[in-house]
């Protein structure tokens, strides 16, 4: 019987029946070359042998190092290269996107408190003005004091006749920046939003297609990224994004979520209570196999689109009015004991554990 | 300063009556994560937080740790390398191979690998062994901490790949990671039963503890790889 053949990260080598070495063709000593192999041998999975010679002796024996701590030496540099190199390669289009859709999130998350802190601050000074978020940051960047506000301009006279306490101008200097640098913010938001329109078109056209290019984002960065949300079955799909309510539901009694983060497509948003759950089920069936796609083919397929409307529909349709039951009444979860389920409020009570 | 060593390399220090558990510095004067520096005598010590590491969980539960000065280690799911620096503390003469699958993780991992000489880093996924088998070689001991839900087929195969004969497993086993509603002592059960027989290869289990109050919910375990002599 013949051995077999195995690539040590240091030479090839060959191995009788029981393992020992009958040859070793050993590679160049150039850590980088060796760096590139290890990656290639780490994508393309080798066939390896149980029984097979323990590589730090192999490579002793076979006059490649000559001390214990060469190999030490040697290997730690091999790998750290490869690892390096491993690492460089993940910046992916979809990582990208997961960034930026993140970013988005830190972005409204900070621009929001910073907008109610102008508004507070800059309240003191110009109570009168009925204005927040953008808008106020554009107009106290612009104008400062209202003092400045030019006679033309249509809250002149608000200005004028204003309640609040002058503005000293050390002041007026620091809330303009302030009001600056949130104005700014938002810019950057719509750069960001830009940025992801145009690239989910790119890397998942059939995603977009269907969600729409920041759902699909959103969608990508809950799950870690296109790929993953490929993989996952579309009954995952339909609660992520609601964690809690689905945890809550393994562990109690509680009713399973209809919808995570899908919620928020309008086809769902907009559809009366009682349709949610079928229509969050037959989204998230196409956002599964346009996901799919994506990863797979990369093409535009807009049947899937069209199979989803169509579907739409008819979940619509055959369900025009609200059901008599109440919705909690119906059999679900485990064996359904009749045990005490609790009740939500009003009816219309939906789980949007998912919503953000 | 009163010091006690605990197990090879580690140490327990006893400063202001309050007891703190360590290793010797072998990069004097950096420190890995933020964790306390303490020098005594012309040696310093690094202060190794037992609730951030499984390990340093296994100690103070007094597990016959089997690291020694000169042991090989294959570490799965190393992380960004918190407890792998106390490993590499304790194997002043020897290796570990540091095995991470989250290309994010390794990012910091890497930089400790760059300070210190004995770790390894491999970025590869430890249900594949196959895809490490060139660099790897046979280890003393492999220590697993994945949070993966088929940890004990982890640690099977690649003890099957990379363990030494009379070598030995530390596992820790985190029950949520395996199933969130069943209760944790049922599944650490059926997860030690499959370690003395699921597999083709049958381990001993040495010792097994819980690892509270330093994490809720884990097992530890030091287990040795069941020979079968009459082969």
């Amino acid at each position: 019987m013949t051995g077999m053949e195995f690539t040590a990260w240091f030479g090839k080598i060959e191995l009788d029946e029981d393992g020992e070495i009958r040859d070793c063709e050993l590679f160049d000593k150039n850590p980088e070359k060796l760096a590139e192999l290890v990656v290639e041998l780490h994508d393309n999975v080798q066939a390896v042998p149980l029984k097979r010679a323990d590589l730090r002796e192999a490579a002793l024996e076979s006059g490649f190092v000559d001390l214990d701590e060469d190999y030490d030496i040697l290997l730690r540099d091999v790998c750290i290269r490869a690892a390096k190199s491993q690492i460089s390669q993940t910046d992916t289009d979809d990582s990208r996107i997961i960034q930026a859709v993140e970013a988005l999130d830190d972005i409204d998350k900070n621009v929001n408190e910073l907008s109610e802190r102008l508004f507070e601050w800059y309240g003191r000074y110009f109570p009168e003005l009925d204005m927040t978020g953008e808008e106020l940051a554009v107009f106290v960047s612009a104008y400062g004091s209202r003092a400045n506000v030019p006679d033309d301009h249509e809250l002149s006279q608000k200005a004028s006749q204003s309640m609040g306490a002058e503005l000293l101008f050390s002041d007026e200097e620091l809330l303009r920046a302030f009001a600056k640098n949130i104005c700014s913010l938002y810019d950057t938001r719509r750069y960001i939003e830009n940025y992801i329109n145009t690239s989910m078109g790119s890397v998942a056209p059939n995603l977009c297609n269907i969600t729409g290019a920041s759902l699909g984002a959103r969608l990508m960065s809950m799950a870690g990224s296109l790929q993953k949300l490929a993989a996952f079955p579309s009954s995952t799909v339909q609660v992520i994004g609601a964690n809690r309510a689905l945890f809550k539901h393994l562990r109690s009694k509680a009713p399973s979520p209809k919808h995570g983060i899908i919620f928020n497509n309008p086809a769902i948003k907009n559809a009366p209570w009682w349709q949610r759950g079928k229509l969050a089920r037959a989204l998230a069936s196409k956002i599964s196999l346009a996901a799919r796609t994506d990863f797979y083919s990369g093409e535009l397929d807009p049947s899937i689109k069209e199979a989803l409307e169509k579907k739409l529909e008819s979940i619509r349709q055959a369900n025009p009015n609200p059901p008599e039951r109440k919705p909690e009444d119906k059999p679900q979860g485990k064996g359904g004991k009749g045990g005490k389920r609790k009740y939500r409020g009003k009816g219309k009570g939906k789980n949007t554990g998912g919503k953000r | 300063m009163p010091v006690r060593e605990l197990s090879s390399g580690i140490y327990e220090l006893d400063i202001d009556d309050r007891k703190m558990l360590a290793t010797k510095n072998i990069m004097p004067g950096l420190s890995v994560y933020g964790e306390r520096l303490i020098t005594d005598d012309d040696t310093e010590y690094r202060q190794w937080d037992p609730s951030r590491s499984k390990l340093g969980a296994m100690v103070l539960k007094n597990f016959d740790i089997p690291l020694e000065a000169d042991s090989t280690v294959l570490y799965l799911g190393a992380a960004s390398g918190t407890t792998v620096s106390h490993v590499s503390d304790i194997l002043t003469d020897g290796l570990v191979y540091a095995v991470e699958f989250s290309p994010r993780t390794m990012r910091d991992l890497i930089q400790l690998c760059d300070q210190r000489p004995n770790i390894i880093p491999i970025l590869a996924d430890a249900n594949k062994p196959q895809s490490y088998a060139h660099i790897v070689e046979q280890v003393d001991v492999i220590f697993q901490d994945v949070a993966q839900p088929n940890q004990a087929e982890i640690a099977a195969i690649n003890s099957k790949y990379f363990l030494e004969e009379h070598g030995h497993l530390m596992l820790s086993i985190k029950s949520r990671s395996i199933d969130t509603v069943a209760s944790p002592k049922k599944i650490f059960k059926e997860e030690v039963r499959k370690l003395e027989s699921g597999f083709d290869i049958e381990f001993e289990v040495l010792e097994r503890k819980e690892l509270d109050p330093f994490h809720e919910d884990h097992l530890g375990l030091v287990a040795k790889m069941f020979v079968d002599d009459e082969e």
